[in-house]
């Protein structure tokens, strides 16, 4: 029998440095192209607006001229759950595994022909990352052509959201497969996210890989859940443990300080010594 | 022995027993569930061989390289080319919704005759000799002169055999869309006295000031400015920013200066008077380059410009122009850049020449990281037109604009009526344009308009004829490098798909017509079609631009420094009002542009669209943002419908409060607002604010400047 | 689980209602105890001649259901669609080596599937033998440089994702362990496609009842991830498989 499994497990995941995003928008279309998400007439009602990856606007509060912003994109987090065991909020709560944790890449999978619409999972993310097919999805005439065989368009009446490009993953192994090698480089597998930003400001790869720019970017504790230990990294709404795979930087406090909710006096206490706090 | 009840029991047992141990049930259970799983209606992609072709686009003027990715020569994906030396992988996103453009639904499918109000389908052969008989007819008359094109862009070969169709007609109206590299042209012509345009070295200065420009928000060639702008960090330069409203732009930036609307020339020339006061300025380019006026000018400076003066104008503290000023001038290699937002209007000369004035005290003319003063574009080598008699003697009247404003052509179209024909390709004025109403309205009068476009937008609406056109992923065209890029690099864009409609290249439906014309028309166009002239034009390029799909013109500063003429600078010139009194419109609404909305002659796609936050359009509302103190004042709040109105017109429109502007500056999006029918994706959706903006015209560069109009705003 | 829970209910259901036609009898007939006796010795006769039919209809119907659920309810569910045209695997293999002559990986490391009507020019850009068949795919593909639309017996629904690299390069299996003998077949089988479905009969295998003896007999999802569990150990993430 030949050996089916692939060495020690991947842990994907994706760094965003805030200070470089600069809220365009590439990324947001470049998923939107290559997952064959659909569109609609009016898509200014942002609740039921699909959109896997989805460039958040923040501001510090203040007034003219101190006034200060921030674009944040935010995918799926994949979060691995308190621990890593693969308990992230929408796992636990899917009664269909629809959407299950892969511990081999750390991937949260979301299989829309198992997913019969109960938004459980939608209810349990708080990242508001996964999506409802309100409508079946519709092309101007003639526009199905360009949709790709790489992912499967959805219905009406299921949920979906962002994958990693898995399907990129699957395509980089095949081409790993045939060559005969056992895995495969940091740059075969990249997010068209990644891929299509004119900024640089997303960084993927596999965070169990000291060599890849993710690891070296956030050096992820391995034995506290994967906080950051880079001081000007966080992750959003940490201290849920639902240990989320995308990590952000920024130079400036106030954004690091907008990744969770903070009581009065809490922030002070943490953000020195953010990635050595336990808990 | 009877048929009871328990008969029909026993019956319904038998039966449901029998069915029961046979596979029936047991199997339709299953399928019924997989019959749910696939709806006939929801699209299975076919599966095939990936290819990737390259192209380049055209969508704007910065051209980036494409990779289009294909399944069994299907276009499915569009990616940034990482070999391209503009963009190196990097895309906006409108390139990556590229591919919705070939289905869009206000695609042109076919030629189109104007009969009545409504358009008739006619055959390409009918189409071009409508064309053909009608100029023919027209020059005949002697009316040559009053025929005009309008091309998007003004550089390569598909503009330029326009260019040259109409003067083998006889007529100097060649215009192409005003933008600012045109006020960089005339800023050149005065303070160099040389023809030209302005290339930035962004990626290789170490303090960029940018006064309003749109870095990350589409300026020039965007995806080469983003890349640029996020090594920024690495290389450990400053970006700082002019401009009273924080914009991605000034958000990203080190440092954000909010400048009272206008006065970014007031404070460039605080600058020069700090630099020039301070005897901070590049000796070495004083003693070489300096020419004529620095005299009268360091005096105007002095009076006019003292940092104290400047802070009133500017608003900004006397100590910041000055600390600004030396920091500049300072640093290894800064460059101070002008043209707002996208840079796709072209501004006031006063404002390019006060910034540029900054240049060219540093000394940074030419350097590594500077401004560098390109020759115009001549890759393209033409044989000279043969004209007629009648020709001859209709080219000797001038064009009507003579500065070659696209903006004047229109105003004088309007005024005088005397256009006879109009051709227009890629571009839509009556959208693009401030004072879109009158624009229309002049394009209207005109007897005779065809129209060069794949889309049924708001020009084309109005055409006579309409030969449709490729998409830029349909067609082949050479596409140099421009708007703001100190590299010069010109690409080959080819068709990655066979054309989805019955459409044609611009480049040869003009040939067509030029040959239906016959005579010495005809004559001037030898080419059998638009490929072989484009191989024949572009000369040495020619083997680059097909081997690699790019070829690179210029990537090293030009050795030579011009010498800087002060004199026009030193005569003050008067800053460009904004229309309207401060008594009846106590507000300035500044248009704004958002890289995600398209605003050029092209409608954003339904991707581009989606994007579009909530406090920018929603549903069929367009949002403008004040800051909460001018909200106050006019007795608004967060998503109140309100009334805006200037001296060119009102619209309905709702409220964004923002704390990022400055209090009594409204701005709106600019490319909202089409009126296109086919694209409900686009129609009717916002305001285009060039229903709100008239052109001012800036008597020193004969071009548009306007920059912002006074507005009032009060609850609808 | 599911079919457990669906069996129970079914059975529920019969006996509740033979249970209620009894009672409901019972008490159509007065009170219980008061007529007993003849009550029942009625019933027992009118009950022997309703049982003689009861169980006559019940054999009936049971028979005509069951005989239809095996015989005719195969032949309604599967509509039946004959190839372009006939293709002869044995001599192909037999003239061009093996499977992966036609059936590649392109260097992508993607899998070519369905060769392309290019890739028979090489032989057949003119007739090569003298067959119909023959005859139809030059005059109607290679001529006209059209693909022949092949029904695929192994077609997979959209939401699979298959790689046969994993498979055939990596684990190093057979082609034969999933598609079985078709490299040895001289002519093209009927497609029976599942009308509700669309799917190949392949799928759910020859036997109706889904009983495979062979590995090549079923391509169900049971069926890759009964497989998997053995060879690997796991039946393997939903997404492995799925897209």
């Amino acid at each position: 029998m030949k050996q089916d499994k692939h060495g020690k497990n991947h842990k994907f995941g994706m760094v965003v440095d805030l200070d470089k995003c600069t809220g365009c928008g590439s990324c947001m279309v470049a998923c939107m192209s290559e997952n064959n998400v659909p569109f609609k007439e009016d898509e200014s009602n942002k609740k039921d607006s699909l959109t896997w990856m989805r460039v958040y606007k923040i501001t510090n509060g203040k007034s003219f001229p101190e006034t200060e912003i921030c674009y944040m994109p935010r995918p799926c987090m994949h979060c691995g759950g308190k621990g890593d065991h693969g308990h992230s909020p929408c796992v636990s709560v899917c009664p269909a595994v629809a959407t299950d944790y892969d511990h081999s890449s750390g991937i949260v999978s979301q299989i829309y022909t198992r997913c019969f619409g109960c938004r459980y999972c939608m209810g349990a993310c708080p990242y508001h990352a996964r999506y409802f097919n309100w409508w079946d999805p519709k092309w101007p005439e003639g526009m199905e052509s360009y949709l790709s065989p790489d992912v499967s368009p959805r219905m009406r009446g299921v949920v979906e959201k962002c994958s990693f490009c898995f399907h990129r993953y699957q395509e980089a192994r095949d081409l790993a497969y045939v060559e005969e090698r056992d895995d495969i480089e940091e740059q075969e597998y990249q997010t068209a996210c990644t891929q299509a930003c004119p900024a640089g400001a997303i960084t993927f790869g596999d965070l169990n890989n000291p060599d890849h720019a993710v690891s070296q970017l956030v050096e992820p504790d391995a034995h506290n859940c994967g906080k950051p230990k880079n001081p000007k990294a966080f992750r959003l709404l940490e201290r849920l443990q639902t240990n989320p795979k995308v990590y952000y930087v920024s130079e400036r406090e106030w954004v690091r300080k907008a990744g969770d909710n903070y009581l009065d006096g809490e922030w002070e206490k943490v953000k020195n010594n953010h990635g050595k706090d336990h808990g | 022995m009877k048929i009871d009840r328990r008969s029909f029991l026993g019956l319904g047992l038998g039966a449901a027993a029998g069915v029961a141990v046979s596979p029936a049930t047991w199997k339709l259970m299953d399928d019924s569930s997989i019959w749910t799983q696939n709806w006939s209606w929801t699209p299975v992609p076919r599966d095939g061989e990936v290819t990737f072709d390259n192209t380049v686009c055209s969508l704007c003027p910065g051209n980036c390289g494409l990779s289009v990715r294909k399944i069994d020569g299907r276009p499915v994906k569009i990616e940034g080319r990482a070999d391209y030396p503009v963009n190196t992988g990097g895309v906006c996103l409108h390139g990556v919704s590229g591919l919705q453009y070939l289905y869009d639904p206000s695609r042109i499918k076919t030629p189109l005759k104007r009969t009545g109000d409504t358009f008739e389908a006619i055959s390409w052969d009918d189409a071009l000799e409508l064309v053909a008989t009608k100029l023919a007819e027209i020059k005949d008359a002697g009316k040559a002169d009053r025929i005009a094109c309008v091309t998007n862009h003004g550089v390569g070969t598909i503009p330029g055999l326009f260019g040259r169709f109409v003067k083998a007609l006889g007529s100097n109206n060649v215009y192409a869309m005003d933008t600012m590299d045109k006020t960089w042209e005339k800023t050149l012509e005065k303070m160099h006295g040389v023809h030209g345009t302005l290339g930035f070295d962004l990626e290789n200065s170490d303090f960029v000031l940018s006064f309003g420009t749109g870095l990350i928000e589409g300026w020039g060639s965007p995806v080469s400015n983003f890349k640029a702008n996020s090594s920024r960090k690495e290389r450990g330069a400053t970006l700082v920013q002019v401009e009273p409203r924080l914009s991605n732009t000034a958000a990203n930036a080190d440092t954000w200066i909010a400048a009272k609307p206008n006065t970014e020339a007031d404070l460039a020339l605080g600058m020069a008077n700090v630099i020039i006061s301070n005897n901070l300025y590049n000796t070495g380019y004083y003693v070489s380059g300096f020419g004529p006026g620095f005299d009268e000018l360091t005096a105007m400076l002095k009076e006019n410009y003292s940092p104290e003066a400047v802070a009133q104008t500017t608003g900004i503290k006397a100590a910041v122009i000055v600390d600004l000023a030396k920091r500049f001038v300072k640093a290894g290699a800064p460059v101070a850049i002008a043209g707002k937002g996208k840079g796709a209007t072209p501004g006031s000369m006063r404002e390019f020449a006060a910034v540029h004035l900054l240049n060219c005290l540093a000394g940074n003319i030419n350097t590594k990281g500077g401004a560098w003063i390109l020759s115009p574009q001549d890759y393209d080598q033409w044989p000279a037109v043969e004209m007629d008699d009648a020709a001859s003697e209709a080219i000797e009247k001038p064009a009507m604009d003579p500065a070659g404003s696209v903006a004047g052509f229109f105003a004088k179209a309007g005024a005088d009526k005397s256009v006879e024909a109009l051709l227009i390709s890629d571009a839509n004025p009556c959208f693009a344009l401030a004072d879109a109403q009158a624009v229309t309205k002049a394009v209207q009068d005109i007897p005779f308009v065809v129209s060069f476009s794949s889309f049924m937008d708001e020009t084309t609406q109005l055409a006579d004829v309409v030969l449709p056109s490729h998409t830029f992923l349909e067609r082949t065209e050479d596409l140099p490098s421009g708007a703001g890029m100190a590299r010069r690099v010109t690409g080959l864009a080819k068709p990655v798909i066979d054309p989805v409609f019955n459409t044609k290249n611009p480049g040869d439906a003009i040939l067509a017509i030029a040959k239906a014309m016959e005579g010495t028309v005809g004559d001037s166009f030898p080419w059998e079609s638009y490929e072989e002239c484009l191989e024949a034009v572009t000369g040495d390029l020619w083997s680059d631009l097909s081997d690699q799909g790019y070829a690179a013109v210029q990537e090293t500063p030009p050795a030579t420094r011009p010498s800087v003429d002060f004199t026009f600078v030193a005569q003050n010139p008067a800053p460009i009002a904004a229309e309207g009194t401060e008594a009846d419109f106590a507000l300035i609404l500044v248009p704004l542009d958002n890289v995600r909305i398209a605003a050029g002659s092209i409608a954003s796609s339904p991707f581009a669209v989606k994007t579009v936050a909530d406090t920018v359009l929603l549903g069929k509302d367009v949002l403008v943002e004040m800051n909460p103190e001018t909200a106050k004042a006019n007795k608004l709040s967060q998503g109140d419908l309100a009334v805006i109105e200037t001296p060119r017109g009102k619209a309905t429109v709702k409220v964004n409060l923002f704390e990022g502007i400055m209090p009594g500056v409204v701005a709106m999006v600019k490319g909202l607002g089409h009126a296109m029918d086919e694209n409900r994706y686009v129609n009717g959706k916002g305001v285009n604010i060039n229903e709100l903006m008239g052109p001012v015209m800036d008597a020193d560069s004969g071009l548009d400047a306007v920059w912002g109009i006074r507005a009032k705003i009060s609850k609808a | 689980m599911f079919w457990g829970s669906m069996s129970n209910c079914i059975i529920n259901i019969l006996i509740d209602g033979v249970f209620m036609s009894e009672l409901e009898e019972k008490t159509e007939n007065g009170s219980v105890g008061a007529v007993e006796e003849g009550a029942s010795g009625e019933q027992k006769a009118g009950g022997d001649s309703g049982v003689g039919y009861g169980v006559l209809f019940f054999i009936g119907a049971f028979v005509v259901c069951f005989l239809s659920g095996w015989l005719l309810f195969p032949n309604l569910l599967y509509s039946k669609k004959e190839q372009p045209f006939n293709f002869n695997h044995a001599l192909h293999v037999e003239e061009m080596g093996g499977c992966d002559s036609c059936h590649f990986f392109r260097e992508d490391g993607s899998f070519s599937g369905m060769p392309k009507t290019a890739s028979c020019l090489e032989c057949h850009e003119e007739l090569l033998g003298e067959t119909e068949d023959e005859a139809i795919f030059v005059a109607e593909y290679v001529e006209k440089e059209k693909e022949v639309p092949w029904l695929i017996y192994s077609e997979q629904p959209d939401c699979v994702f298959f790689s046969h690299a994993a498979h055939v390069v990596k684990a190093g299996m057979d082609c034969r362990s999933c598609h079985g003998d078709i490299g040895e077949s001289t002519t093209t089988k009927t497609y029976e496609e599942n009308r509700i479905t669309g799917y190949s009969r392949d799928i759910w295998g020859k036997s109706i009842w889904g009983i495979k003896k062979n590995s090549w007999d079923r391509m169900k999802m049971d069926d890759c991830a009964e497989c998997h569990q053995e060879e690997t150990g796991s039946k393997g993430a939903c997404f492995q498989c799925h897209k």
